[in-house]
C-alpha cells in the first residue's frame, strides 16, 4: 500500500498563493477557513529585509495528536498516512483543533449555506442559480472514501462539524494527485508515495536535505519542507489572510 | 431514631414569597439562557465569541470550556466532605454533609450542561459518545467517570445518606409524607439496619475517593497530554486541577452552608466548629494551589522556550496580567483572612465567607487563564497573537446553567431537609 | 451474609466489565496508524464501561436495601 507524503521546496515558492486557492474551489471550503495557507515572511531590519514563503497544509502526522485525542474516532489514521475526518461522525468538540501544533483545523460556525463567500440562501441569488447543486455540495466529494467507506473528503461543510486538509483524499483515491500541488505554478508542492524511492517526492527527498515543523513535538508529520529553514525566532508574518468577524 | 418531629423542619413544604420570588428570578434567567441556547443552534456557533486557533486568530475553546471545569471542580468538595466524615470520623461536620453532596450532584448536572453547548453536534455528541468512545482520548475519563460514573456515585451517596432522614420525615403528616416513606423505603433504623448503613457508606467513601482523584486527574489530562499547546504541558495539571477543584468546593460548601445557617437560623445544628474546620482545610488547599502556581510560574519564566515565555509574558504583565493578578490577588487575601483565624484562633463567619467567595472568583479566573491563553497566546508557528472575548450569547447560557443550579437547590430544599437532622454519633 | 456476598459480587463484576471495555472491547491504545483505532472492537463498549462503573455503586443501594428473607428481625 502506498504511504503518501508532501514535499515542499522552499526555494521554489514565490508566496502566489495559487494552492491556497486552487484547495478552495477543489473543496469549497467556507470563508476564513484556509486548509492549505501560507504564510509569507519577513526577517531583518531595514535595509537588510528577506521575505521568504511556507506553505502550511495539514501535516497528517504519523503520531496525530489529533487522532488521539479524539473522543469519538471521527479523526483517524488511514494505513495510506492521510489523516481523515469523518464529518458523518464528528461531535464537534474541537479536541482536535486545541491539540493540533499546527493549528490546521477549521470548524464549521454557521450553516454551509451561510457560511460560503455568497450567502446562498439569499433569494436573489436562488432566482438566479435556478435550484441548481451549488458547488459546496459537489457530490464528488460526498461519496465514502476508502475500504472503511467513510465521508472524509471535502463535502458538505455540516454546521458544528470540524475539518481540515484531506490530502484531496478523493482525488488520491481517482489517481490523481491533490489540488494544491497541481496547481502550484513553481512546481514547489510535491505529492506522492513517500514509501516509493522512485516516487518524485522521495527522489526530491534524496537530493536536497529537508526539514519537518515542530519536529521536536514528535508528530512525525508527513508533511516535508527541502530548500530553506524552519522559520526562527524573528520572523514576522506579513499579509496575513484576514480575520473572521 | 430521632423523637418525632411535630413538623418538617428547615422550612420543608413551606412556600414564602420571598422565595417565590427568587424562583421566578432564577426562572428568567433560565429561560434567557434557553432562548440564547436556541440562538445559538440556529445560528451556529458564529454568534459565540469562539474562532478558529490559527490563521483566524481565535480562541476554540472559550466560556463553555472554563465554566465545564469549574463545575466539575466544585463538585469535588461536596463527596469529599462527605467521604472524609465517614473516614476520619469528623461526626461533627455531619449536619453540613447533605449540602455538600447536594453541591457535588447539582454541579455535575451543570458540568455536563455546560458542554452541551460547547459541541458544534450536541445530538451526536449524546450518541457517539455511548457508541464510540475512544479510551486513548482525555474526554473518555471526562465523559465515563465524570459526567456518568462519578455523578451516578454523588446519586447514590446522597440517597443512601438521606434515607434515616427521610424515615423521620414520613413520620410526619404533610402532603410530602409520601414521597418521603418511599425516599426511605422501609428504613426504621433497627440496629442491624444502622449496621449495614455504617458499613455501605464506610466502603462507598473509600471506593468513591479513588473515583474522585481519578475523575479529577482526567479532567487535568484534557490539558495536560496536549504537547501542541504551551501552558498546557505539564504534569502538574493533574494534581493541579485535584487541588484547584478543592479550593473552589470547599469555598462554595461554606458560601452555601453560611446561607443556609442565616435563612434557617440554624446556629445550633451549622455550628462554628464547623466553619471552622472547613475553614481550615480551605487553608491548606489554598496553600498548596499556591505553591503549584509559583512552580508553574517558574518554570515558565525561567526555561526561556520561546513559547512558554510568551505565554508567561502575556499572563504576568501582558494582555491577561489583570485577570491573572486578580486570581493572584483572590488567593492570598483569603490565605491571609484565614492564616489570622487559625493563628489567633479567632473566628469570624462573615470573614470566611469573604474567603469563600474571593476563591471562587480564583477559581473561575484561573480556568479562563488556563482555556484562552494558551490558544490565542500559544500559537506553536508564527499565526500572530489572536484574541478572545465572550459574547452575550455564551454569557447569558452560563447565566442560564448557573440558575439551573439555584433552581435545583431551591426545590430541594422545599421537599427535603437540606441540613442532616441526625446526629453523627447516631 | 449472601447480602454481603452479593453486593461484592456486584462491586468484582463492575470492575472486571470496566477492564474489560476499557482494554479489550473499545477502541485499541496506542499510536493510531489505522482505522481500527478510530472503532471499538465491540460496538457500544463505551456503554459496557459506563454499566460497570455503574453496577459498583448500585452495589450499595442492593447491600441496603435488600429485603431481609425471613421479613425483617
Amino acid at each position: 500500500m502506498p504511504r503518501y507524503g508532501m514535499v515542499i521546496d522552499l526555494d521554489r515558492c514565490t508566496g502566489c498563493r495559487a494552492c491556497m486557492a486552487a484547495c478552495k474551489v477543489e473543496n469549497n471550503t467556507p470563508e476564513g477557513s484556509f486548509w492549505m495557507y501560507v504564510f509569507r515572511f519577513e526577517e531583518g531590519e531595514y535595509p537588510n529585509t528577506r521575505i521568504w514563503f511556507m506553505p502550511r497544509p495539514c501535516m497528517h502526522c504519523d503520531n496525530a495528536p489529533c487522532a488521539k485525542v479524539c473522543p469519538v474516532g471521527a479523526r483517524y489514521k488511514r494505513e495510506d498516512g492521510i489523516v481523515a475526518t469523518d464529518w458523518d461522525r464528528c461531535i464537534g468538540c474541537r479536541y482536535c483543533e486545541v491539540a493540533c501544533p499546527y493549528s490546521v483545523n477549521y470548524f464549521n460556525w454557521r450553516d454551509p449555506e451561510e457560511n460560503q463567500y455568497v450567502n446562498w440562501k439569499d433569494p436573489e441569488l436562488e432566482a438566479l442559480s435556478g435550484g441548481v447543486i451549488p458547488p459546496y455540495k459537489n457530490p464528488d466529494l460526498d461519496r465514502p472514501c476508502g475500504p472503511e467507506k467513510r465521508h472524509i473528503a471535502g463535502a458538505s461543510h455540516v454546521e458544528g462539524v470540524i475539518e481540515k486538509c484531506t490530502f484531496c483524499v478523493h482525488r488520491v483515491e481517482a489517481g490523481k494527485t491533490t489540488a494544491c500541488a497541481a496547481n502550484c505554478p513553481e512546481h514547489a508542492i510535491i505529492f506522492g508515495d513517500l514509501d516509493d524511492p522512485a516516487s518524485e517526492p522521495s527522489q526530491k527527498l534524496q537530493r536536497k536535505s529537508s526539514f519537518r515543523l515542530l519536529e521536536e513535538a514528535g508528530t512525525h508529520p508527513r508533511v516535508q519542507y527541502v530548500g530553506g529553514t524552519p522559520h526562527g525566532h524573528g520572523w514576522r508574518q506579513i499579509q496575513p489572510a484576514g480575520k473572521r468577524s | 431514631m430521632q423523637a418525632k418531629l411535630e413538623r418538617l423542619p428547615f422550612g420543608v413544604g413551606q412556600l414564602t414569597p420571598k422565595y417565590l420570588t427568587f424562583v421566578m428570578g432564577m426562572l428568567v434567567l433560565l429561560a434567557i439562557g434557553l432562548l440564547s441556547y436556541g440562538r445559538q443552534l440556529s445560528e451556529g456557533h458564529i454568534i459565540t465569541g469562539l474562532r478558529d486557533i490559527g490563521s483566524m486568530g481565535g480562541a476554540t475553546w472559550g466560556l463553555y470550556i472554563v465554566f465545564l471545569i469549574y463545575f466539575v471542580g466544585v463538585s469535588f468538595a461536596g463527596i469529599t466532605i462527605a467521604a472524609m466524615i465517614r473516614l476520619l470520623d469528623v461526626h461533627y461536620l455531619k449536619p453540613i454533609s447533605r449540602i455538600a453532596e447536594l453541591i457535588t450532584v447539582t454541579a455535575l448536572i451543570l458540568a455536563g450542561l455546560c458542554i452541551l453547548p460547547d459541541l458544534g453536534q450536541p445530538l451526536r455528541g449524546i450518541t457517539n459518545l455511548f457508541r464510540y468512545a475512544r479510551p486513548q482520548s482525555p474526554f473518555f475519563g471526562t465523559f465515563t467517570l465524570v459526567v456518568s460514573g462519578y455523578f451516578f456515585a454523588s446519586l447514590v451517596y446522597l440517597y443512601l445518606a438521606s434515607r434515616p432522614d427521610a424515615a423521620t420525615c414520613a413520620q410526619v403528616p404533610s402532603r410530602l409524607q409520601g414521597l418521603h416513606r418511599l425516599w426511605a423505603a422501609g428504613y426504621r433504623g433497627t440496629p442491624a439496619e444502622q449496621h449495614r448503613r455504617k458499613v455501605a457508606s464506610f466502603w462507598l467513601a473509600i471506593a468513591i475517593l479513588p473515583l474522585l482523584v481519578t475523575a479529577h486527574s482526567t479532567l487535568g489530562f484534557v490539558f495536560g497530554l496536549q504537547v501542541g499547546r504551551p501552558g498546557w504541558h505539564s504534569a502538574l495539571q493533574a494534581p493541579g486541577f485535584v487541588v484547584m477543584a478543592g479550593v473552589s468546593g470547599v469555598g462554595l460548601v461554606i458560601l452555601v452552608a453560611a446561607l443556609f445557617r442565616r435563612l434557617y437560623g440554624a446556629e445550633t445544628r451549622l455550628d462554628d466548629r464547623i466553619f471552622r474546620w472547613l475553614g481550615n482545610l480551605l487553608m491548606v488547599l489554598v496553600l498548596a494551589y499556591l505553591y503549584f502556581m509559583v512552580v508553574e510560574w517558574l518554570t515558565g519564566a525561567y526555561e526561556g522556550h520561546q513559547h512558554e515565555l510568551k505565554l508567561t509574558k502575556a499572563l504576568l504583565g501582558g494582555d491577561f496580567a489583570s485577570t491573572y493578578w486578580l486570581a493572584v490577588i483572590c488567593l492570598v487575601v483569603p490565605l491571609a483572612i484565614l492564616f489570622g483565624q487559625w493563628v489567633r484562633n479567632q473566628f469570624s463567619l462573615t470573614q470566611l465567607v469573604v474567603a469563600g467567595a474571593l476563591v471562587n472568583v480564583a477559581a473561575i479566573a484561573k480556568r479562563y487563564l488556563l482555556v484562552v491563553p494558551s490558544q490565542t497566546h500559544g500559537t506553536l508557528l508564527p499565526y500572530g497573537t489572536g484574541s478572545y472575548s465572550p459574547t452575550s450569547v455564551e454569557y447569558a447560557v452560563v447565566l442560564g446553567v448557573i440558575a439551573l443550579g439555584c433552581l435545583i437547590f431551591a426545590i430541594f430544599v422545599k421537599v427535603f431537609p437540606v441540613i442532616d437532622l441526625t446526629d453523627g454519633a447516631e | 451474609m449472601t447480602r454481603g456476598k452479593l453486593a461484592v459480587s456486584m462491586v468484582l463484576g463492575g470492575f472486571f466489565l470496566q477492564a474489560l471495555s476499557y482494554f479489550f472491547l473499545a477502541a485499541p491504545l496506542g499510536i493510531p496508524t489505522g482505522v481500527e483505532y478510530s472503532n471499538p472492537r465491540l460496538p457500544f463498549a463505551p456503554a459496557i464501561f459506563i454499566a460497570g462503573v455503574m453496577l459498583v455503586f448500585i452495589a450499595a443501594i442492593v447491600y441496603e436495601l435488600l429485603p431481609d428473607r425471613d421479613g425483617g428481625e
